[in-house]
Formats: C-alpha cells, sequence, structure tokens
C-alpha cells in the first residue's frame, strides 16, 4: 500500500463521497484512529471512577512528586535538586538520577494550558497524562504497521494496542509512569527508522534520532532502541541487503542520536562506555567498513569482489569486536550492569542481586500472564511473523528481530510484556487484516475483471470461490467454497475479536485499575468498602511529627512516604544503594536491641510497617520479610542467615512452630504487637491463615505512635536513648545510693538553682552548652 | 577522492584469488525459519524460562478432606505461577491456534482441490475453535472468576 496517501487531509467527504476513494478511505482511517484513541482513553478510566483521580502504586508518586516540584521552581532548578529528604543521610540528586522526559511532558502541557488561561492542577494531567498517550501510541502504531504492510492492518493494530491490557496495564489513568510515555516513543522511533530505512533520506534519520532522544529521556528501555537498530542493519548486512540508504540512515540516525542521548545527565557518558552500548558503535564501525569495501569494489570492478567483500566484512566484524572485548577487559567500557545481565543469565540475578529478583514484575513470565496480556493476539501473533518472513523485505526483518527479542526478554520477566506487547498488535493486526481479506475481497474483485455477458453466472460462482483474484479462469476453482462458509468464517472473526475486547475490558478492570493505595474489599451482598489506611497513616505522619523526622521502612514505601506524608525517608524505590538497604533490612530482620543500635546510627525517629493480616492483605511486610533477609544476608552474612528465618523442615511461618529467630526479630514484633483483631481468636492472622506463635509481648526501644483503622499501617516512634522501659524492680529490691538520687533528680527540676548546685559534678560538662543554647534560642 | 584512492591500484594488480562459500552455508529458507520461530515461541510463552529460574514441580498435589493426595494441574488463584504441564500445554494451545490461522491462509492456494479446501478449512476452524475455548477454559480453572462481574 502506498503509504503517500496517508498523508492526504480529508478532502471533503461530502462532495463525490463515493467517486473519491481516497478521501473516503482518509476518512474511515481518522474516524478509526479517533475512536481507537477515545476507546483507549475510556477504558482508562476504571480507576479514577471507582476510586477518585489520584496518582497510583509507588513510583509514580515520586515522579508526580518531582514533576510538582518542577512546575513549582523551574526546569534548571530542577535539574540541579538535591532530595534531602530520600535516603537519610545520604541524599538524592535527583535532576541527575531521573529520566526527566515524563516530568517535562507533563510540565509542558501544564505551562500551554495555563498559558491558555486554563487552569487545571498539575495532578490532575499527572493522572491524564498516560491515558492520553494511549492514543498517541496508537497512532504510532498504525503508521509503524501500514508501514509494514498496508493501512487496514494499521488500523487493526491500532485498534488492538489502544485496549490490550499488556499495555494498558502500565498506563491506567494514575499511573503516572516512564512507560506511559515511552511506549509512544518507542513505537514512533521505530516507524521514523523504517521510514529512513526506505527512504534513504537524512530528513527521516534526524527525525529519528530526536525521537531517539525523546525515548531516551523518558525510559531506560531506550537501550532497547539502541540495540535492535543495530541488530536490524547487521542482519541485513549479513543478509547481503546493503545498500546506500542503509548506510546513510544507520549513520545520521547513530552519530546524532549519540550526541543527543549524552545530552540527558541521567545518561551521561553511558551510550560510550558501557557494554550495553556497544553493540551501537560496533555495528557502525562495521558498516564504515562495508561501506568502504563497496567503494574500493565500484572503482575497480573487476575480480572477485564478492568474496573479498564478504571476507572484508567477517574480517571486520572480528576487529571491531574482538576491539570491544579489549576494551572491556582494559576497564575503558564497563561491562554489563546486573540489571541487562540478568536478562542473558537468567539465573544471574536470583544468585548475585536479590534486590532485582525481589520486585515482583521482574519474574519470569508464566503462561496466563501471556493470555492475560495478550489473549487471541497470542495465537496470531506467529500468523504475522509468518506473513513477514514470507514477504521478506528490509522492513519485515526489522519487525521479525523485534517480535524475536521481544518475545524472549517477555519471558525472562513480566515487565518486559510491555515492550512485546505492541509488536504482537502490529503482527496480530497483519495476520488479521490478511485473513479477513481472503475472506471480504473476493466478492468484489471479479466484477471489474468480467464485464462480458458470462459475467452473472462467474459472479456467482467467483462469489463462492476462495480463490485468487489474478487466476479467475480455472476451472477447477470454479467450484469453490460457499457464501455460507465464507460468512461463517467472518461471523466467526467477528466472535473473536467481540472476545477479545471484553477480555481486554474485565483484565483493565479487574487486574490493573487498583490505586493500590486505597483499597477495596466487597462483602457478600456486592457492597463496597473502602480502605483508606494509606493516606490516613501518611496524613498522620505530616500532621503529627517534626518536620524532619526520619522514618523507617522498608524501600517499597519510600516514595508514598516522601509524596504524601513529606517525610525523610531512609530508603525508597530508586534502589541504587544496595547497602543501604541492606541496611533497613537487617534492622527488620534483627532482634530488637540489635535493631535500635541500627536505628540510632541511621538516626531513625519512626518506624513504619505494613501489616495485611487483619484484612488479609497479602502484599505486607511479614510476607516481603523473607526479601528483606535475603538482601541483609548479601550485605552481612556473619550476622543475618536466611536459614534461622525458616523451620527446620524449610517452612516459612508465622505461627508457634516458627523459629525463635523469625519469632524475636523487629519486624514480627512490630507486626503483631498488640494485635488483636482479625476475628476468632483475637489475634488471628487472616493473610497466613494462623494464629502468631509469639503474644503479649512489650518492646522496649521503641513504643507505638499510631495505627489506622485497619491495622493496616503501623507507625512506632523510636525512644531515645534516656526513656528506655527499664526492666521494673520490685520496691525492696531497689538500691538506692543516695548521691545517685540527688543528681538523677535535679534534672527534673528546672532553674538556675540545681545547674549551680550541679555545677561541680565532673558528669555535668554539658549543662554549661545547655544553657548557652537556651540563651542563644531566646 | 576517488584519484587518492585509485592511487594503489596504478602500481597494485588486484589478485586473482579465489576464495569459495562454503556450500553448507545457505540462507535457512522461510520455512525453516518460521519453524524454528515457533518452536521458540512455543518454549517462551510456555514459561520454560519460569520453569528453569523457579524450578515448579511438573504437577502440583493437594490433599483432600480425606487426607488423600490428589493431583492438581494448575495452580490456582495465580497468574504469576504455573506447574510445569499446564504450562506446555497452554503453549502447544496458542501455538495450535497459530497453525490454524496460517492453515487458514494456505487454503486460499488456487491449486488446491475443493475436497482438500474444505477439509483444511475446517481443520483450521477446528484448531482455532479448540485452541482458543481450551486456553478459555484453563484460564477459568485458574482463576475462577475470569470474565465475571
Amino acid at each position: 500500500m502506498p503509504a503517500s496517501s496517508v498523508a492526504k487531509p480529508v478532502n471533503s467527504p461530502n462532495r463525490g463521497l463515493f467517486n473519491n476513494t481516497a478521501g473516503f478511505s482518509t476518512l474511515i482511517t481518522v474516524t478509526v484512529l479517533l475512536l481507537a484513541w477515545l476507546a483507549g482513553f475510556a477504558s482508562r478510566l476504571f480507576a479514577v471512577i471507582r476510586f477518585e483521580s489520584i496518582i497510583h502504586e509507588f513510583d509514580p508518586w515520586f515522579n508526580y512528586r518531582s514533576t510538582a516540584y518542577m512546575v513549582q521552581h523551574g526546569f534548571y532548578n530542577f535539574l540541579n535538586w538535591f532530595d534531602e529528604r530520600a535516603w537519610y543521610p545520604l541524599g538524592r540528586i535527583v535532576g541527575g538520577t531521573v529520566y526527566p522526559g515524563l516530568m517535562i511532558t507533563s510540565g509542558t502541557i501544564h505551562w500551554i494550558l495555563h498559558t491558555l488561561n486554563i487552569p487545571i492542577h498539575i495532578r490532575d494531567i499527572c493522572v491524564f497524562l498516560a491515558p492520553v498517550f494511549s492514543g498517541l501510541t496508537a497512532i504510532a502504531t498504525y503508521l509503524l504497521t501500514s508501514e509494514l504492510w498496508s493501512r487496514g492492518a494499521g488500523l487493526f493494530a491500532a485498534c488492538f494496542i489502544a485496549i490490550i491490557p499488556g499495555y494498558s496495564s502500565r498506563s491506567v489513568a494514575g499511573s503516572y509512569d516512564n512507560e506511559g510515555i515511552a511506549i509512544f516513543a518507542l513505537q514512533f522511533t521505530y516507524y521514523l527508522w523504517l521510514k529512513s530505512v526506505k527512504s534513504g533520506s537524512v530528513f527521516w534519520s534526524v527525525c529519528t534520532a530526536l525521537s531517539y532522544f525523546y525515548m531516551v529521556s523518558a525510559w531506560g528501555g531506550y537501550v532497547f532502541i539502541i540495540n535492535l537498530i543495530p541488530l536490524h542493519v547487521f542482519v541485513l548486512l549479513i543478509m547481503g541487503r546493503f545498500s546506500q540508504r542503509l548506510f546513510v540512515s544507520y549513520t545520521v540516525f547513530y552519530i546524532l542520536g549519540l550526541l543527543l542521548s549524552m545530552q540527558i545527565p541521567f545518561v551521561g557518558f553511558q551510550p560510550i562506555r558501557t557494554s550495553e552500548h556497544m553493540a551501537a558503535s560496533g555495528v557502525f564501525a562495521l558498516l564504515m567498513a562495508i561501506g568502504a569495501l563497496k567503494y574500493l569494489h565500484s572503482l575497480n570492478p573487476k575480480g572477485q569482489w564478492k568474496q573479498l567483500l564478504i571476507l572484508g566484512g567477517l574480517l571486520a566484524a572480528a576487529a571491531v569486536f574482538i576491539a570491544v572485548v579489549l576494551l572491556t577487559y582494559m576497564g575503558v567500557i564497563a561491562p554489563w550492569s546486573g540489571r541487562f545481565y540478568s536478562l542473558w543469565d537468567t539465573g544471574y540475578a536470583k544468585i548475585h542481586i536479590p534486590i532485582i529478583a525481589s520486585v515482583s514484575e521482574h519474574q519470569p513470565t508464566t503462561w496466563s500472564s501471556f493470555f492475560f496480556d495478550l489473549h487471541v493476539l497470542v495465537c496470531t501473533f506467529p500468523v504475522g511473523l509468518w506473513y513477514c518472513i514470507k514477504n521478506v523485505n528490509d522492513e519485515r526483518v526489522f519487525v521479525a528481530l523485534y517480535a524475536l527479542s521481544a518475545v524472549y526478554f517477555a519471558g525472562v520477566m513480566v515487565r518486559l510484556m510491555l515492550t512485546l506487547t505492541p509488536v504482537v498488535c502490529v503482527l496480530a493486526g497483519i495476520a488479521f487484516s490478511i485473513l479477513l481479506d481472503l475472506v471480504l475481497r473476493e466478492d468484489e474483485m471479479p466484477i471489474p475483471q468480467t464485464e462480458t455477458e458470462e459475467s452473472k453466472s462467474l459472479y456467482d460462482k467467483a462469489g463462492k470461490l476462495k480463490k485468487r483474484a489474478h487466476e479467475p479462469t480455472l476451472p477447477t476453482d470454479a467450484t469453490g467454497l460457499g457464501m455460507n462458509v465464507r460468512s461463517g468464517i467472518l461471523i466467526a472473526f467477528m466472535i473473536l475479536l467481540m472476545l477479545f475486547s471484553v477480555h481486554c475490558t474485565w483484565a483493565t478492570s479487574n487486574a490493573y485499575s487498583s490505586p493500590s493505595i486505597v483499597l477495596a474489599s466487597y462483602g457478600n451482598d456486592g457492597s463496597r468498602k473502602i480502605l483508606d489506611d494509606f493516606r490516613e497513616a501518611y496524613g498522620w505522619l505530616s500532621q503529627n511529627t517534626a518536620d524532619d523526622a526520619r522514618v523507617m521502612s522498608w524501600w517499597d514505601y519510600g516514595y508514598q512516604i516522601a509524596g504524601m506524608g513529606n517525610r525523610t525517608t531512609l530508603v525508597d524505590n530508586n534502589t541504587w544503594n544496595n547497602s543501604h538497604i541492606a541496611l533497613v533490612g537487617k534492622a527488620m530482620a534483627s532482634n530488637e536491641s540489635a535493631a535500635y543500635e541500627i536505628m540510632t546510627m541511621l538516626d531513625v525517629d519512626y518506624v513504619l510497617v505494613i501489616f495485611g493480616g487483619a484484612i488479609g492483605y497479602s502484599g505486607d511486610d511479614i510476607n516481603k520479610f523473607i526479601w528483606m533477609v535475603r538482601i541483609a544476608e548479601g550485605e552481612h552474612p556473619k550476622d543475618i542467615h536466611e536459614a534461622d528465618y525458616f523451620t527446620e523442615r524449610g517452612e516459612y511461618r508465622i505461627d508457634s512452630e516458627a523459629s525463635k529467630t523469625m519469632l524475636n526479630c523487629l519486624m514480627y514484633k512490630l507486626s503483631y504487637y498488640r494485635y488483636d483483631s482479625g476475628g476468632s481468636p483475637p489475634g488471628y492472622d487472616r493473610t497466613r491463615g494462623s494464629l502468631p506463635g509469639n503474644r503479649g509481648f512489650k518492646l522496649t526501644y521503641l513504643e507505638e505512635a499510631y495505627t489506622t483503622e485497619h491495622w493496616l499501617v503501623r507507625i512506632y516512634r523510636v525512644k531515645k536513648p534516656d526513656e528506655f522501659n527499664r526492666p521494673r524492680i520490685p520496691l525492696a529490691k531497689r538500691t538506692i545510693s543516695t548521691t545517685n538520687a540527688v543528681s538523677k533528680k535535679f534534672p527534673l527540676e528546672v532553674g538556675t538553682g540545681t545547674s549551680k548546685r550541679r555545677k561541680g559534678l565532673l558528669k555535668n560538662k554539658p549543662t554549661l552548652v545547655k544553657g548557652k543554647k537556651v540563651s542563644r534560642l531566646e | 577522492m576517488e584519484s587518492i584512492v585509485a592511487i594503489p591500484f596504478t602500481v597494485l594488480e588486484i589478485p586473482n584469488i579465489k576464495i569459495k562459500k562454503p556450500s553448507w552455508l545457505q540462507a535457512p529458507s522461510a520455512m525453516t525459519t518460521f519453524s524454528l520461530v515457533l518452536l521458540s515461541y512455543f518454549l517462551v510463552t510456555g514459561g520454560i524460562i519460569y520453569d528453569v529460574i523457579v524450578e515448579p514441580p511438573s504437577v502440583g498435589s493437594t490433599t483432600d478432606e480425606h487426607g488423600h493426595s490428589r493431583p492438581v494441574a494448575f495452580m490456582p488463584n495465580r497468574v504469576n505461577g504455573q506447574y510445569i504441564m499446564e504450562g506446555l500445554a497452554s503453549s502447544f494451545l496458542f501455538s495450535l491456534g497459530g497453525l490454524g490461522f496460517i492453515i487458514l491462509d494456505r487454503t486460499h492456494n488456487p491449486s488446491t482441490p475443493k475436497l482438500n479446501r474444505i477439509l483444511l478449512i475446517s481443520v483450521a476452524f477446528l484448531c482455532i475453535l479448540v485452541s482458543f475455548f481450551t486456553t478459555w477454559i484453563f484460564m477459568r480453572m485458574k482463576l475462577p472468576g475470569y470474565l465475571q462481574n
């Protein structure tokens, strides 16, 4: 299909609607794309309608907080922002450790709307950004697919991606995360790349580089692009499809893309210093070498150039490869980082980086996730791939590579389902378009071809055929399939597609639209109960604690405490410092006194734990606890042993059979302290389905500060060294030395007289300083 | 530019070397490529990577109220967990559905006789429908509330 007709404007559909097929099809295209946008937007609003316009989950809270900061203080202050409220006492340089594309996008929208005097709160922009971008993704997918195959396939693909759960899982309203805009950038970059490979024009290559720049600014997944495009070039070279177009488009894209990507502070010099980016520069060098050989060939077109070219190409490839390996060994190029390495060596993360393995979305994918996120498209995906491999050209090589790598990555990590989803939509769009073409088109094709008097009978018979229009005269074909079979096929397809959309809506609504900071529970009669414990607790923190209070919690809740409670946290979801997280994990896994040492070392004022036992919430800290132990063990193998926390039979349990270490660790005590809810018998843990083994204990170093309505969030205050609960000694056993008694009494009395009398004591040097301080304050 | 590069060739003569492409090295046919792709797709969608990393049992088991141990094919209520056999069964169905669509495409080959064509179409549709509805039933076994309310 000619892609040039895509750009044509709608030329007045009223005049000559049925004569002007180009205008008509453009009208259909625009309408379908608009409807896809609308459907995609609407299907992502479940969370807003059920709950409220609220930011979801964990990472979005940080993105929202920094967006709000940027809108308030300006872009340059945002780039220089040092956040002293995170990673206490280290702090975090936010501007240099963040992909700013998301904040800039919503900040720009905010600025434009305010320039137009539309006063909309930045929070609403953040909430609705991802649904709006899903429409743009649909359009980008349409462009990509029509570049690959045909516009009909493009429309199918656009409709698929608008509602498919694999993508809407990351882009429902309120899920304000990098992926929401990055998938659009990904698809658009690929579209521009195909365009530039096709045309070989510098213009399209520059556009690709610019779009790539946007992608780099938005998401760390840009590494996928900068490896896939070189892979495409490399495979094309192997297949002997070198061309000037390829040379121009790749060299322009690579150089510009490299320079642009290095402008993002967080990326910096990585594109020339790390292994993840070396494939791109290696292919660049190889392309240069082959270009040079081709040029020499053009000078002297004699001899066995073809073989020499292949040999030279192989030598160049080997040289490039050896150079990269050598540079890596010499330390000029950083080796693969753990996150990327775990994609290849799948067992790596489990053994070496528990912090990556602990995140549920980094788990490998099961069959049900594939089906859940893709539904019927999981079957049509190989079909589209089959057509692309059968009728191969430069662009279809690309989509085949895209499909294969994405399938593999999606198998390794549930989270990377997101990069698989767009290509599945593209290929399924192609498959459905071809198959429906097969069913629908043959009715009309014979009409213009057979104008003779036989036309009627031929038309009738042809209508029954399953055959190509270019061979209408074969007599064996005249006994083809009937109209009934064809309409049967059509109806079956429609039912499949309908079930697909039912599934998509159901999955988006039931599985992906929970804000996870507001929980809903449903009673037997269908009544809904909102559990707003998280915000209750964070609200309490922001109202009742000192402004500079340090709150220790597991890292999952760091962003939320900072975003909603506005308090200093020790660790958060930006898990850049493993040892700091391990220290917090160690504190949670130690017994109370050992934990107290760590907590005083880290200057902790409050400890926050999530406890789901009362309402049966399974994502609580006790269930995550084993990961805290593992991460702590990784850094402190002498103090923490994972086996100590299991029973002798290797089970993880919390009832009376649990191990001693487990029953006495801080996390256990903080979760079950004073716990008497959860039905009968009181103190029953509904999440684990058992009665806690250690109950009725007292806390020495901490005191309960606040517990929310459903026991979901429990906040404890860490006592200062002077206010421990001393063990109570019966009156008769107390031995009181008189001097001590005197000196102990005095701090209670306030007045200048006391300090004068205590001046003689050796231990009271600080009182002088104290007096000074008071006077200075006054 | 051209003249500079051409300088060596005024002195040197291009050697008449014979390098032969090894005969076994050929671009694989579309069918071979696709078969390999489909095989790997079958393995990946079956969660083979999950099986390697998490090492679940091939079939689970529960104990019923009489104390007998009964095999359970599907890990219930969890989308992100599976047993090996259920994964392979489902991915077999996925591939079967894909093959059904491909067979459907083959039917429009004009040299196929009518009977074969009808047979092919019925086989294709059988494949698609069986795969689709069985996967549906699998999903219902896995998530009892699937597509409810």
